[in-house]
Protein backbone atom coordinates (compact mmCIF):
# COMPACT_ATOMS: atom_id res chain seq x y z
CA UNK A 1 0.00 0.00 0.00
CA UNK A 2 1.33 3.81 -0.94
CA UNK A 3 2.11 5.86 1.92
CA UNK A 4 -0.42 8.08 0.24
CA UNK A 5 -2.97 5.34 0.06
CA UNK A 6 -2.26 5.21 3.89
CA UNK A 7 -2.09 8.34 4.81
CA UNK A 8 -5.80 9.26 3.24
CA UNK A 9 -7.23 5.71 5.21
CA UNK A 10 -5.79 7.36 8.26
CA UNK A 11 -7.86 10.37 7.86
CA UNK A 12 -11.14 8.27 6.60
CA UNK A 13 -10.83 6.54 9.83
CA UNK A 14 -10.73 9.72 12.03
CA UNK A 15 -13.60 11.26 9.89
CA UNK A 16 -16.08 7.82 10.72
CA UNK A 17 -14.94 8.60 14.39
CA UNK A 18 -15.94 12.25 14.54
CA UNK A 19 -19.22 11.39 13.00
CA UNK A 20 -20.16 8.52 14.63
CA UNK A 21 -19.37 9.99 17.79
CA UNK A 22 -21.42 13.23 16.82
CA UNK A 23 -24.25 10.60 15.80
CA UNK A 24 -24.21 8.62 19.30
CA UNK A 25 -24.51 11.53 21.03
CA UNK A 26 -27.91 12.70 19.66
CA UNK A 27 -29.31 8.87 19.84
CA UNK A 28 -27.71 9.28 23.88
CA UNK A 29 -29.20 13.07 24.05
CA UNK A 30 -32.81 12.06 22.61
CA UNK A 31 -33.00 8.74 24.84
CA UNK A 32 -31.87 10.76 27.82
CA UNK A 33 -35.05 13.08 27.04
CA UNK A 34 -37.32 10.16 26.66
CA UNK A 35 -36.22 8.77 29.57
CA UNK A 36 -35.75 12.22 31.82
CA UNK A 37 -32.36 10.51 32.56
CA UNK A 38 -29.56 12.70 33.96
CA UNK A 39 -26.30 9.80 33.41
CA UNK A 40 -26.88 9.77 29.66
CA UNK A 41 -26.99 13.39 29.70
CA UNK A 42 -23.95 13.37 31.47
CA UNK A 43 -22.61 10.93 29.04
CA UNK A 44 -23.77 13.12 25.72
CA UNK A 45 -21.57 15.84 27.76
CA UNK A 46 -18.56 14.30 28.38
CA UNK A 47 -18.53 13.07 25.05
CA UNK A 48 -19.12 16.54 23.83
CA UNK A 49 -15.21 17.37 25.13
CA UNK A 50 -13.62 14.26 23.66
CA UNK A 51 -15.50 15.53 20.09
CA UNK A 52 -13.45 18.52 20.65
CA UNK A 53 -10.29 16.36 20.89
CA UNK A 54 -10.90 14.48 18.19
CA UNK A 55 -11.74 17.18 16.00
CA UNK A 56 -8.18 18.95 17.04
CA UNK A 57 -6.46 15.54 16.02
CA UNK A 58 -8.78 15.19 13.16
CA UNK A 59 -8.09 18.93 11.54
CA UNK A 60 -3.89 18.67 12.62
CA UNK A 61 -3.89 15.53 10.44
CA UNK A 62 -5.47 16.57 7.37
CA UNK A 63 -3.75 19.88 7.81
CA UNK A 64 -0.27 18.07 8.35
CA UNK A 65 -0.82 15.51 5.08
CA UNK A 66 1.23 16.91 2.53
CA UNK A 67 -0.61 18.25 -0.54
CA UNK A 68 -0.58 19.63 -3.87
CA UNK A 69 -2.02 22.93 -4.50
CA UNK A 70 -4.75 21.25 -6.88
CA UNK A 71 -5.95 19.26 -3.86
CA UNK A 72 -6.58 22.07 -1.56
CA UNK A 73 -10.03 22.41 -2.30
CA UNK A 74 -10.75 18.55 -1.66
CA UNK A 75 -8.80 19.42 1.70
CA UNK A 76 -10.53 22.27 2.73
CA UNK A 77 -13.96 20.16 2.15
CA UNK A 78 -12.70 17.35 4.43
CA UNK A 79 -11.62 20.68 7.31
CA UNK A 80 -15.44 21.70 6.72
CA UNK A 81 -17.22 18.47 6.88
CA UNK A 82 -15.05 17.69 10.66
CA UNK A 83 -16.41 21.34 11.19
CA UNK A 84 -20.28 20.33 10.98
CA UNK A 85 -19.68 17.01 13.38
CA UNK A 86 -18.93 19.50 15.83
CA UNK A 87 -21.98 21.45 15.32
CA UNK A 88 -23.80 18.61 15.52
CA UNK A 89 -22.47 17.55 18.48
CA UNK A 90 -23.25 21.09 20.05
CA UNK A 91 -26.91 20.57 19.03
CA UNK A 92 -26.87 17.11 21.33
CA UNK A 93 -25.42 18.52 23.82
CA UNK A 94 -28.23 21.15 23.67
CA UNK A 95 -30.44 18.56 23.89
CA UNK A 96 -29.10 17.08 26.83
CA UNK A 97 -28.98 20.39 28.58
CA UNK A 98 -32.82 20.69 28.71
CA UNK A 99 -32.45 17.11 31.21
CA UNK A 100 -29.32 18.39 32.93
CA UNK A 101 -31.78 21.77 33.33
CA UNK A 102 -33.66 19.44 35.34
CA UNK A 103 -36.60 20.91 32.91
CA UNK A 104 -39.31 18.60 33.37
CA UNK A 105 -40.00 17.23 29.65
CA UNK A 106 -42.80 17.68 28.51
CA UNK A 107 -45.22 15.26 27.55
CA UNK A 108 -44.87 15.73 23.75
CA UNK A 109 -41.01 14.93 23.76
CA UNK A 110 -41.70 11.83 24.98
CA UNK A 111 -44.34 11.37 22.12
CA UNK A 112 -41.71 12.58 19.63
CA UNK A 113 -39.67 10.38 20.19
CA UNK A 114 -41.39 7.19 20.21
CA UNK A 115 -39.71 4.41 21.51
CA UNK A 116 -40.71 1.67 23.75
CA UNK A 117 -38.00 2.15 26.31
CA UNK A 118 -38.00 2.20 30.30
CA UNK A 119 -35.07 2.41 31.88
CA UNK A 120 -31.00 2.74 31.51
CA UNK A 121 -28.49 -0.42 32.21
CA UNK A 122 -24.91 0.08 32.51
CA UNK A 123 -23.10 -3.41 32.36
CA UNK A 124 -19.33 -4.23 32.27
CA UNK A 125 -18.26 -7.52 30.09
CA UNK A 126 -16.41 -9.36 32.09
CA UNK A 127 -13.96 -11.99 30.89
CA UNK A 128 -16.03 -14.84 31.93
CA UNK A 129 -18.74 -13.43 29.28
CA UNK A 130 -19.85 -15.53 26.40
CA UNK A 131 -20.42 -11.74 24.62
CA UNK A 132 -16.51 -11.77 24.20
CA UNK A 133 -15.28 -11.15 20.96
CA UNK A 134 -19.03 -11.56 19.28
CA UNK A 135 -20.41 -8.80 17.09
CA UNK A 136 -23.59 -7.34 18.25
CA UNK A 137 -25.50 -9.19 15.35
CA UNK A 138 -24.33 -12.25 16.77
CA UNK A 139 -24.78 -11.62 20.05
CA UNK A 140 -28.83 -10.88 20.18
CA UNK A 141 -29.03 -9.06 22.56
CA UNK A 142 -32.33 -7.80 22.25
CA UNK A 143 -33.51 -11.34 21.51
CA UNK A 144 -31.86 -12.49 24.44
CA UNK A 145 -33.12 -9.82 26.95
CA UNK A 146 -35.15 -6.96 25.13
CA UNK A 147 -32.71 -4.17 26.03
CA UNK A 148 -31.07 -2.23 23.06
CA UNK A 149 -27.76 -1.38 23.59
CA UNK A 150 -27.37 2.32 22.87
CA UNK A 151 -23.66 2.73 23.54
CA UNK A 152 -20.10 0.78 23.92
CA UNK A 153 -18.54 2.80 26.41
CA UNK A 154 -14.61 1.55 25.67
CA UNK A 155 -11.73 3.34 27.84
CA UNK A 156 -12.60 7.16 27.29
CA UNK A 157 -14.49 6.19 23.97
CA UNK A 158 -17.47 5.55 23.16
CA UNK A 159 -18.54 3.64 20.16
CA UNK A 160 -21.70 3.95 18.46
CA UNK A 161 -23.07 0.12 18.45
CA UNK A 162 -23.43 -1.36 14.56
CA UNK A 163 -24.76 -4.80 13.74
CA UNK A 164 -20.49 -5.63 13.20
CA UNK A 165 -19.18 -3.46 15.77
CA UNK A 166 -17.29 -6.30 18.09
CA UNK A 167 -17.49 -6.94 22.13
CA UNK A 168 -14.36 -6.47 23.98
CA UNK A 169 -13.50 -7.60 27.95
CA UNK A 170 -13.69 -4.10 30.10
CA UNK A 171 -17.01 -3.06 27.87
CA UNK A 172 -19.16 -1.01 29.50
CA UNK A 173 -22.88 -1.54 27.66
CA UNK A 174 -25.03 1.10 27.87
CA UNK A 175 -28.81 -0.25 27.21
CA UNK A 176 -32.16 0.18 27.16
CA UNK A 177 -35.43 -1.35 27.52
CA UNK A 178 -37.96 -2.86 29.77
CA UNK A 179 -36.57 -3.36 33.52
CA UNK A 180 -37.39 -6.86 33.09
CA UNK A 181 -33.92 -7.44 31.26
CA UNK A 182 -31.37 -5.50 33.06
CA UNK A 183 -30.96 -8.70 35.07
CA UNK A 184 -30.73 -10.83 32.16
CA UNK A 185 -28.04 -8.84 30.12
CA UNK A 186 -26.38 -8.72 33.51
CA UNK A 187 -26.43 -12.10 33.44
CA UNK A 188 -25.03 -12.38 30.14
CA UNK A 189 -22.27 -9.51 30.55
CA UNK A 190 -21.07 -10.18 33.65
CA UNK A 191 -21.72 -14.05 34.63
CA UNK B 1 -30.32 35.58 -2.73
CA UNK B 2 -32.35 32.35 -1.49
CA UNK B 3 -35.70 33.07 -1.87
CA UNK B 4 -37.69 32.95 1.86
CA UNK B 5 -41.23 32.36 1.93
CA UNK B 6 -43.85 33.85 3.74
CA UNK B 7 -44.79 32.02 6.67
CA UNK B 8 -48.41 32.05 7.98
CA UNK B 9 -49.48 30.41 11.19
CA UNK B 10 -50.93 27.05 10.41
CA UNK B 11 -52.73 25.18 13.57
CA UNK B 12 -50.73 21.82 13.17
CA UNK B 13 -49.97 20.26 16.44
CA UNK B 14 -46.90 20.53 18.07
CA UNK B 15 -46.07 16.92 18.25
CA UNK B 16 -46.28 16.65 14.36
CA UNK B 17 -43.86 19.39 13.67
CA UNK B 18 -41.12 18.24 15.89
CA UNK B 19 -42.00 14.56 14.81
CA UNK B 20 -41.49 15.91 11.26
CA UNK B 21 -38.01 17.98 12.09
CA UNK B 22 -36.49 15.27 13.76
CA UNK B 23 -37.36 12.91 11.18
CA UNK B 24 -36.21 15.45 8.25
CA UNK B 25 -32.65 16.30 10.33
CA UNK B 26 -31.87 12.97 10.15
CA UNK B 27 -32.65 12.06 6.98
CA UNK B 28 -30.99 15.47 5.86
CA UNK B 29 -27.90 14.20 7.31
CA UNK B 30 -27.70 10.68 5.91
CA UNK B 31 -28.43 12.56 2.69
CA UNK B 32 -25.56 15.47 2.78
CA UNK B 33 -22.69 12.55 3.97
CA UNK B 34 -23.64 11.10 1.00
CA UNK B 35 -23.65 14.19 -1.26
CA UNK B 36 -20.56 15.14 0.07
CA UNK B 37 -18.22 12.24 0.10
CA UNK B 38 -19.56 10.86 -3.38
CA UNK B 39 -19.71 14.50 -4.69
CA UNK B 40 -23.63 14.43 -5.95
CA UNK B 41 -25.39 17.53 -6.64
CA UNK B 42 -28.11 16.53 -6.73
CA UNK B 43 -28.40 14.99 -3.17
CA UNK B 44 -26.92 18.56 -1.96
CA UNK B 45 -29.75 20.29 -3.49
CA UNK B 46 -32.27 17.68 -2.21
CA UNK B 47 -30.36 18.60 1.11
CA UNK B 48 -31.01 22.00 0.59
CA UNK B 49 -34.86 21.86 -0.13
CA UNK B 50 -35.64 20.12 2.94
CA UNK B 51 -33.91 22.59 5.02
CA UNK B 52 -35.85 24.91 3.99
CA UNK B 53 -38.72 23.00 5.05
CA UNK B 54 -37.54 22.60 8.29
CA UNK B 55 -37.30 26.67 8.86
CA UNK B 56 -40.68 26.40 8.00
CA UNK B 57 -41.79 24.07 10.11
CA UNK B 58 -39.39 25.55 12.98
CA UNK B 59 -41.33 28.98 12.36
CA UNK B 60 -44.66 27.21 12.81
CA UNK B 61 -43.41 25.37 16.17
CA UNK B 62 -42.46 28.89 17.49
CA UNK B 63 -45.62 30.21 16.70
CA UNK B 64 -47.84 27.38 17.79
CA UNK B 65 -45.64 27.25 21.56
CA UNK B 66 -46.36 30.83 21.92
CA UNK B 67 -49.83 30.45 21.62
CA UNK B 68 -49.36 27.27 23.90
CA UNK B 69 -47.95 29.69 26.84
CA UNK B 70 -50.82 31.66 28.82
CA UNK B 71 -49.02 31.74 32.09
CA UNK B 72 -45.52 31.24 33.73
CA UNK B 73 -46.36 27.60 34.22
CA UNK B 74 -47.28 26.81 30.91
CA UNK B 75 -43.25 28.75 29.90
CA UNK B 76 -41.39 26.92 32.07
CA UNK B 77 -43.25 23.43 30.62
CA UNK B 78 -42.89 24.26 27.25
CA UNK B 79 -39.46 25.36 27.27
CA UNK B 80 -38.12 22.42 26.78
CA UNK B 81 -39.77 21.70 23.61
CA UNK B 82 -38.76 24.94 22.52
CA UNK B 83 -34.97 24.48 22.90
CA UNK B 84 -35.10 20.69 21.39
CA UNK B 85 -37.18 22.52 18.41
CA UNK B 86 -34.12 24.91 18.13
CA UNK B 87 -31.81 22.12 18.50
CA UNK B 88 -33.16 19.73 15.63
CA UNK B 89 -33.35 23.00 13.52
CA UNK B 90 -29.09 23.41 14.45
CA UNK B 91 -28.46 19.79 13.37
CA UNK B 92 -30.95 20.40 9.52
CA UNK B 93 -28.68 23.68 9.16
CA UNK B 94 -25.35 21.43 10.24
CA UNK B 95 -26.49 19.25 7.19
CA UNK B 96 -27.30 22.00 4.89
CA UNK B 97 -23.42 23.31 5.72
CA UNK B 98 -22.34 20.03 4.30
CA UNK B 99 -24.52 19.98 1.18
CA UNK B 100 -22.61 23.22 0.23
CA UNK B 101 -19.49 21.85 0.40
CA UNK B 102 -20.96 20.36 -2.79
CA UNK B 103 -23.30 23.11 -4.11
CA UNK B 104 -20.29 25.72 -3.65
CA UNK B 105 -18.25 23.24 -5.79
CA UNK B 106 -15.71 22.90 -2.96
CA UNK B 107 -16.32 19.26 -2.92
CA UNK B 108 -14.12 16.49 -0.61
CA UNK B 109 -11.06 14.97 -2.00
CA UNK B 110 -12.41 11.80 -3.66
CA UNK B 111 -10.17 9.25 -2.42
CA UNK B 112 -11.82 9.85 0.48
CA UNK B 113 -15.68 8.86 -0.80
CA UNK B 114 -14.00 5.59 -2.09
CA UNK B 115 -11.98 4.34 1.33
CA UNK B 116 -15.40 5.43 2.87
CA UNK B 117 -17.38 3.18 0.64
CA UNK B 118 -15.55 0.48 2.04
CA UNK B 119 -17.02 1.05 5.73
CA UNK B 120 -19.87 2.23 5.20
CA UNK B 121 -23.03 2.41 3.05
CA UNK B 122 -23.71 4.84 0.85
CA UNK B 123 -27.10 6.64 -0.17
CA UNK B 124 -28.39 6.79 -3.83
CA UNK B 125 -31.15 8.02 -5.71
CA UNK B 126 -33.04 6.80 -8.57
CA UNK B 127 -35.96 7.80 -10.41
CA UNK B 128 -38.62 5.89 -11.02
CA UNK B 129 -38.97 5.52 -15.13
CA UNK B 130 -42.45 4.70 -16.57
CA UNK B 131 -41.61 1.26 -17.98
CA UNK B 132 -39.80 0.51 -14.36
CA UNK B 133 -41.12 -3.00 -12.43
CA UNK B 134 -40.99 -1.29 -9.28
CA UNK B 135 -44.15 0.86 -10.57
CA UNK B 136 -47.29 -0.42 -8.45
CA UNK B 137 -45.25 -2.36 -6.04
CA UNK B 138 -45.66 -2.14 -2.65
CA UNK B 139 -42.38 -1.88 -0.80
CA UNK B 140 -43.24 -4.54 1.34
CA UNK B 141 -43.58 -7.23 -1.60
CA UNK B 142 -40.47 -6.27 -3.11
CA UNK B 143 -38.55 -7.59 -0.53
CA UNK B 144 -35.44 -5.28 -1.73
CA UNK B 145 -33.57 -5.84 1.78
CA UNK B 146 -33.56 -9.64 1.47
CA UNK B 147 -32.81 -9.60 -2.00
CA UNK B 148 -30.00 -6.76 -2.26
CA UNK B 149 -29.44 -5.43 0.99
CA UNK B 150 -31.04 -2.36 -0.19
CA UNK B 151 -33.52 -0.01 2.26
CA UNK B 152 -35.58 2.63 0.79
CA UNK B 153 -35.40 5.64 3.64
CA UNK B 154 -37.35 8.09 1.77
CA UNK B 155 -39.26 9.17 -1.42
CA UNK B 156 -39.91 12.59 -2.91
CA UNK B 157 -42.91 12.33 -4.69
CA UNK B 158 -43.66 16.35 -6.46
CA UNK B 159 -42.70 18.25 -3.93
CA UNK B 160 -43.62 16.27 -0.65
CA UNK B 161 -41.40 13.52 0.81
CA UNK B 162 -42.15 10.31 2.35
CA UNK B 163 -39.33 9.73 4.94
CA UNK B 164 -38.80 6.22 6.56
CA UNK B 165 -42.00 4.92 4.11
CA UNK B 166 -43.84 1.94 5.11
CA UNK B 167 -44.37 -1.28 3.58
CA UNK B 168 -47.57 -0.34 2.14
CA UNK B 169 -46.68 2.70 0.34
CA UNK B 170 -47.06 2.07 -3.17
CA UNK B 171 -44.42 2.78 -5.80
CA UNK B 172 -45.42 5.08 -8.38
CA UNK B 173 -43.76 6.46 -11.91
CA UNK B 174 -41.52 9.56 -11.44
CA UNK B 175 -41.10 8.78 -7.70
CA UNK B 176 -37.57 9.64 -6.58
CA UNK B 177 -36.16 6.88 -4.38
CA UNK B 178 -33.90 7.36 -1.56
CA UNK B 179 -32.15 4.20 -0.73
CA UNK B 180 -29.02 3.17 1.24
CA UNK B 181 -27.12 -0.43 0.77
CA UNK B 182 -24.37 -1.99 -0.31
CA UNK B 183 -22.65 -0.81 -3.83
CA UNK B 184 -23.77 -3.60 -5.51
CA UNK B 185 -27.17 -3.90 -3.73
CA UNK B 186 -27.50 -0.05 -4.53
CA UNK B 187 -26.39 -0.51 -8.77
CA UNK B 188 -28.87 -3.47 -8.61
CA UNK B 189 -31.45 -0.98 -7.56
CA UNK B 190 -30.89 2.17 -9.22
CA UNK B 191 -31.07 0.17 -12.30
CA UNK B 192 -34.38 -1.32 -11.25
CA UNK B 193 -35.98 2.02 -10.94
CA UNK B 194 -34.61 3.49 -14.24
CA UNK B 195 -36.24 0.56 -16.04
CA UNK B 196 -32.31 -0.74 -17.00
CA UNK B 197 -32.96 -4.59 -15.68
CA UNK B 198 -36.29 -6.11 -16.08
CA UNK B 199 -35.90 -9.01 -12.85
CA UNK B 200 -35.88 -9.15 -9.73
CA UNK B 201 -33.62 -11.67 -9.11
CA UNK B 202 -33.90 -13.99 -5.54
Amino acid sequence: MSQRQKQFEEIVERFVELKDTSELMIDLAYSSLLLNNRELAEEVQRLEEYMDKLHTDFELLVLSSKFKKEEAKGFLGLIRLGVVTEKIADSAAEIAEVVLREIKPHPILKLTIEEAEETVTYVRVSENSSLINKTLREARIPGETGMWVLAIRRGDKCIRPKPDSKIEVGDVLIASGYAEGEEDLKKLASP
Amino acid sequence: MPRFEKIEYKPIPVRELLLEMKNLSELMIDLAYSSALFNDKELAEDVLELEGRVDTLAYLLEMETMIAARDAEDAEALIGVSEVASAVDKISDAAADIAAIVTQNIGVHPIVGEIFEKVEERLTRAKVDEGSILVGNYIGELGLAARMGVDIIAIRRNKDWVINPKETEQIQSSDILIARGAPSGIKEFKELAEGKRQKLED
